[in-house]
């Protein structure tokens, strides 16, 4: 699109004229009349041109493109009355005064963006906030910390591809003890390590122990039900409160949560339980931390171990700074857990085939986990409910 | 189990503890399952210490109990000044001398490093040491002065027989066998590849003298279950008196304080060999007929009594075995002895008793009358029949030793089944199946022999170890207990790390689980915050919130509490919340929002094991959070409770809760018009309300609490796992005010629901209710509510007059029913 070119009235006649010409019009009274008509047009679109730069904001604009432009211009006006001209004429008149609207709207057009470009940045210059004042927001609640670590280990086994098993939290002594292999002076049953409920059934019991419901002192007895209900391959994660008769203190509360993991499958070695807990150790304390497997004795499995990671403060070393570790107390390692390969008495006990399955079992508390990340003083603190411990996970 | 060094390293062949470090020894002993739970050095003289002679001793000019020593070191460039404070030496005595450079022993393990130093004004160039600075006791009143023999200028610690070091093994119970030295020894020698000596020290040569045992006393076994073997034996003329040093200085390093040297044989050879022993006054044992002192091992009548050595009278039971004379009770088997046969300082002729017991019967009885001694602990994990003389033996030959007495001719031995030697099989592929790993089958062997089992190869393709298990190891029972064992000596450090492989095997969690996060999330997100609580409850809090438990329903007692206050378990989480609430404002936290998942019980007659109910409970109390600068706060009321379970309803799409007004007396802590059943459908799931004032209060709390408690299982249960879509709207719709005037008795459901009727035949989309109003030009008794509704319909744009005839319709029916007027 062209836009008008001149100022001058001796340069919009000739830019007419030269028009009138190439369409063939030669007739000077004619060119004469377009002329006189034409140019006050011109001059006046100039005009607007020139004092669009004077506006200052979008309501002027509008009001003098109404003026200009609108229905009821003198422009507009003799633009609608273009039909009653002469038809040889009436194109080149046309095109002209087309020229000439193109050239208004255009020239408006450009100053519109400037005032609107100018009046955005007006309007984000008056909104600048002090972004340093507070967000507004309801606060969420946190979880706890226990269940978070709970969360986070069950996660890295479900990616392992295992299942997470639950039962009750009052058990019978066959579940918690029997099955998993206790003898019956195992020092566990101990009235003073266990807590026993009173049965309601009103059988008849007879032991040195003083009910043969309990409450589960591990979350084994979830793996004995779930031999007993599910035929191998088994893969789960046995998570849940457990309670011993301790007293509490800054290192042991009457309860604690477990996570117990059970494979059963052909094929499972002790070399399996090593590259599972290996995972999980770097999974959840870190890559670069190293496990130790030390043999040790559990009445459900046989041979079991207690698995050491290296001290996270240390780096394994026993040392900083020269001086010796004090959460480690010097040993470069810190007991984690306690695992080993399923003893045949406790697949008996369920009616598994020890000749055709083997399995791994593991055992962990979250609360000492808990310890050993957060550094927490007291165990207590997991209890209380104390908003500004819960506030901080 | 203590283990002096210096002790084990008497039952292993010569320097074979010399080859390795501290570290190394409990290192392995780590790895190999017997945990080192800590080391004790008693007499590591530190380098730098020198034996000096005080060659002269004047008072410091500035001090009336400093002294100025000048001593001689045996260096070439004189005497070294020394200023001393110890009052307990003259010129010429020897001492230890810490050097300049020298780095003394402190209890905080940092060390204190000796300088040249000034002591009022006068320059001292080392110190004298007392014993406590090097390490070697307590004794710090004075100077260690040395043997005249001492030699000057030789490194102390090469003069002076350093003490020992103890380390403290942890024994799992399944390895009675190491709760000795002499199992120890094996065991270190299994790890080490050194095989004990069998030499016992001191080597006592055992002389029988006088009249034979069977002239003196007899033994009768009534119950061989219980003690399948007793050996006695008696020593006579000994003279009861103080043990000598070697002696006590063993019995100390185990633990145990020294009584007698009569007392201390039987605890020596119990360290030693493994054996309890209890050594009885023979002249006090009630005799029989023929004069013979008379033993009868048998089950305690019930009721029978004794005064065990610990001076306290012990009511018995049938479960209980005794070794009784013909008077009665004389020893709780395998547990205590009693008070009428004990050794004394008077006593001459001892009857010596090497027996053994049933585990689970000893175990019983000493758990029962809490009273654990060493010999029960022994005789709980399993004591070697088959050493039973042998202990027997050395331990009467030490005691004419150290007692100056003589053994009579002769050992009593009550063995009427001797114990066999247990035969197993080994099969290489089970071995190896176990443990992921290729274990040579000869060196399994050679591990299983290090350990004291005969092994030979069952079959010429080596597949299979024939492997006969010494008594001492009772734990071997099964094929599975070999492999532990070779796995054990082989190293888990050794087994390669790999991962299950997979199959028919997918993770996951199951729907309930998969909500359960969910509950949570939404509890979160709304505001509060998870805690936990223990899981028993005070009666004296129930009391609190004057809960009754059901008809049929009983709490759940425990036998056992660890005090009154935790003598059930809790039938609902609230009160553990209020303590935690209660809490909260005692340390000056006002705000307080915190959600519990846990479980509640519940029992009644007939019931084993209790109901469990999975219980989501919360309180709140305070604000949200404080005002801010662009946020108001408002007091946490009722209504946020109402929000949060709407909250959850929503996120577990269920559409049906319905709140019913408790009836009178039930939900008894909450405040009445300010509590709520919950209910789906005609379920009830759970309760929400203010806490009742005086219920708060008895929890100390003075500012209201917003509670709720919901079956965790009931809302998992009818969580609509399908969610209904419908297309958003594509009409527009028109919202209309109104604001009604109404009776306060009128409820906002009583509006909600008459408008809502409407909407099934009419195009009213939503009924939103945005204010209400009491006060300034609404009459009093009368409310003004006012509610947004919109129209909207499917399927076309609604014309103002369709919905006006509609809103008219609304109105009318509000007016008609309720008595709603406009407010104008």
């Amino acid at each position: 699109m062209s836009t008008l070119k001149g100022q001058d009235p001796a340069a919009i006649e000739s830019g007419i004229a030269a028009r009138l010409a190439d369409a063939g019009i030669t007739d000077q009274a004619v060119i004469d009349h377009i002329t006189e008509v034409m140019v006050p047009f011109i001059e006046q679109a100039h005009k607007v041109r020139e004092s669009l730069s004077e506006l200052s904001n979008l309501a002027e604009l509008d009001a003098l493109r109404v003026e200009v432009l609108g229905k009821k211009s003198p422009f507009i006006a003799f633009m609608r009355n273009l039909g009653s001209l002469e038809s040889d004429i009436r194109p080149v008149v046309g095109a002209q005064a087309n020229e000439v609207r193109r050239s208004l709207e255009q020239w408006i057009e450009e100053r519109k963006a400037e005032l609107s470009h100018a009046d955005l940045e007006k309007r984000i210059g008056e909104g600048t906030l002090d972004i340093s004042l507070p967000g507004r927001a309801h606060p969420i609640g946190s979880q706890h910390l226990i269940s978070r670590i709970r969360d986070e280990i069950i996660d890295v086994f479900i990616g392992l591809g295992y299942r997470v098993a639950e039962g009750p939290e009052v058990e019978l002594t066959f579940f918690n003890f029997d099955a998993l292999n206790h003898t019956p002076q195992h020092p566990a049953r101990s009235a003073s390590d266990t807590f026993y409920v009173h049965d309601m059934s009103g059988e008849d019991f007879e032991g040195p122990e003083p009910s043969e419901v309990l409450m589960r002192t591990h979350t084994s007895p979830v793996q004995v039900r779930a031999m007993q209900e599910q035929k191998p391959p088994i893969y789960i994660l046995a998570p849940g409160k457990v309670y011993r008769r301790d007293i509490a203190d800054p290192t042991h509360l009457p309860q604690f949560t477990q996570i117990e993991g059970l494979v059963v499958d052909k094929g499972i070695s002790f070399a399996d339980l090593k590259g599972t807990l290996d995972h999980f150790v770097r999974e959840i304390f870190g890559p670069q931390r190293r496990t130790r497997f030390r043999p040790h004795f559990f009445p459900f499995t046989e041979p079991s171990a207690e698995v050491d990671i290296s001290c996270g403060i240390c780096d394994g070393t026993g040392q900083v700074d020269g001086a010796t570790c004090r959460f480690c107390s010097g040993v470069g390692w810190v007991e984690i857990l306690g695992c080993g390969m399923v003893d045949p008495n406790v697949f008996e006990a369920v009616d598994i085939d020890p000749e055709v399955y083997t399995g791994f079992a593991f055992g962990m508390g979250v609360e000492r986990i808990a310890l050993l990340r957060y550094d927490i003083p007291d165990i207590r603190m997991l209890i209380e409910g104390d908003m500004r411990f819960l506030r901080q996970f | 189990m203590r283990v002096s060094l210096d002790w084990l390293e008497g039952l292993l062949p010569d320097g074979a503890l010399d080859e390795m470090s501290i570290a190394e020894l409990t290192e392995r002993l780590d790895m190999t399952g017997t945990a080192v739970e800590g080391v004790e050095t008693s007499g590591q003289i530190p380098d730098g210490v020198t034996i000096g002679q005080i060659k002269s001793k004047e008072h410091h000019p500035d001090s009336d109990h400093l002294w100025v020593t000048h001593v001689d070191t045996g260096e070439e460039s004189g005497l070294l000044q020394i200023v001393c404070g110890a009052q307990n030496f003259e010129a010429g005595d020897k001492v230890p001398v810490a050097t300049i450079g020298t780095v003394l022993p402190t209890e905080d393990g940092k060390g204190f490093l000796i300088k040249k130093s000034k002591l009022r004004g006068v320059e001292s160039f080392g110190m004298n040491c007392s014993a406590r600075e090097l390490g070697l006791g307590d004794d710090h009143q004075g100077i260690l002065v040395l043997d005249e023999s001492a030699p000057i200028g030789t490194a102390f610690k090469d003069w002076f027989d350093a003490g020992d070091t103890i380390i403290e093994l942890e024994i799992t119970p399944n390895r009675g066998d190491c709760l000795s030295m002499v199992g120890i020894a094996r065991e270190v020698g299994a790890v080490f590849e050194c095989t004990p000596t069998g030499v016992l020290v001191p080597e006592v040569e055992l002389v029988e003298q006088g009249d034979a045992i069977d002239t003196l006393a007899t033994v009768v076994v009534d119950e061989p279950n219980l003690c399948p073997r007793y050996t006695a034996r008696v020593i006579r003329n000994i003279i009861v008196g103080e043990s000598p040093a070697w002696l006590v200085e063993r019995v100390n390093s185990a633990g145990i304080r020294s009584i007698n040297n009569i007392v201390d044989v039987t605890n020596f050879i119990m360290i030693e060999m493994g054996q309890p022993l209890h050594a009885f006054d023979l002249d006090r044992l009630a005799k029989d007929e023929s004069g013979r002192a008379k033993i009868i091992v048998r089950r305690a009548k019930a009721g029978e009594i004794m005064v065990t050595l610990d001076e306290i009278e012990r009511k018995l039971t049938t479960e209980n075995l005794l070794i009784t004379d013909p008077s009665g009770p004389i020893a709780l088997a395998g547990v205590m002895g009693g008070m009428k046969t004990e050794v004394e300082d008077d006593t001459v002729d001892i009857l010596l008793e090497s027996a053994i017991f049933d585990p689970a019967n000893v175990s019983r009885t000493s758990r029962s009358m809490q009273l654990i001694s060493e010999s029960s602990l022994r005789f709980e994990r399993g004591v070697d029949p088959s050493g039973s003389v042998s202990a027997l033996d050395r331990a009467a030959a030490l005691m004419a030793l150290v007692g100056g007495g003589t053994v009579a001719p002769g050992v009593i031995d009550i063995y009427p089944e001797p114990i066999t030697e247990r035969a197993l099989t080994l099969r290489s592929e089970v071995l190896d199946r176990i443990a992921g790993d290729d274990i040579p089958l000869d060196t399994a062997k050679e591990y299983l022999e290090r350990l004291g089992c005969a092994v030979t190869f069952t079959d010429d393709m080596q597949t299979t170890l024939s492997v006969t298990v010494p008594t001492f190891r009772p734990d071997l029972e099964r094929e599975i207990d070999l492999v532990e064992e070779v796995i054990r000596l082989w190293g888990m450090e050794n087994v390669p790390p790999t991962l299950p492989g997979g199959r028919e095997r997918l993770g996951g969690l199951s729907r309930t689980q998969q909500l359960r996060g969910v509950i949570d999330k939404t509890l979160r997100a709304a505001g509060l915050n998870e805690t936990m609580t223990l899981p028993f409850s005070d009666t004296l809090d129930l009391a609190k919130l004057n809960f009754e438990t059901g008809e049929k329903d009983e709490l759940v007692a425990l036998h056992n509490p660890m005090s009154s206050e935790q003598a059930h378990l809790r039938p609902l989480l609230l009160p553990g919340l209020l303590n935690s609430v209660s809490l909260n404002k005692r340390r000056g936290v006002n705000d307080v929002h915190l959600f519990e998942m846990g479980k509640a019980f519940l029992t009644n007659a007939g019931r084993k094991l209790p109901v469990e109910t999975e219980k989501i409970a919360g309180v709140l109390s305070g604000l949200w959070d404080r005002a801010g600068w662009n946020v108001a706060s408002e007091p946490i009321d009722f209504f946020d409770a109402k929000g949060i379970i709407e909250q959850l309803m929503r996120e577990l799409n269920i559409d049906r809760l319905r709140i019913l007004e408790p009836k009178e007396g039930e939900l008894s802590w909450l405040q009445p018009g300010k509590a709520a059943i919950l209910m789906l459908g005609n379920d009830p799931i759970g309760w929400m309300g203010e806490v009742h004032p005086s219920v708060a209060g008895k929890f100390e709390i003075d500012d209201p609490v917003v509670a709720f408690e919901v079956d965790g299982a009931k809302v998992i249960k009818y969580a609509k796992a399908e969610r209904d879509f419908s297309a958003p709207p594509r009409y527009p719709g028109i919202e209309m005010d109104i604001a009604l005037v109404v009776d306060e008795e009128v409820a906002h459901k009583d509006i909600e629901r008459r408008i809502k009727a409407l909407g099934k035949k009419t195009p009213l989309a939503d009924v939103h209710l945005f204010d209400v109003y009491r006060g300034k030009g609404v009459a009093e008794g009368k409310k003004s509510m006012a509610y947004r509704l919109a129209y909207r319909a499917d399927d076309r744009t609604l014309t103002s007059e369709e919905v006006e005839r509609v809103h008219e319709k609304v109105l009318a029916k509000l007016k008609h029913e309720l008595g709603a007027e406009l407010r104008s």
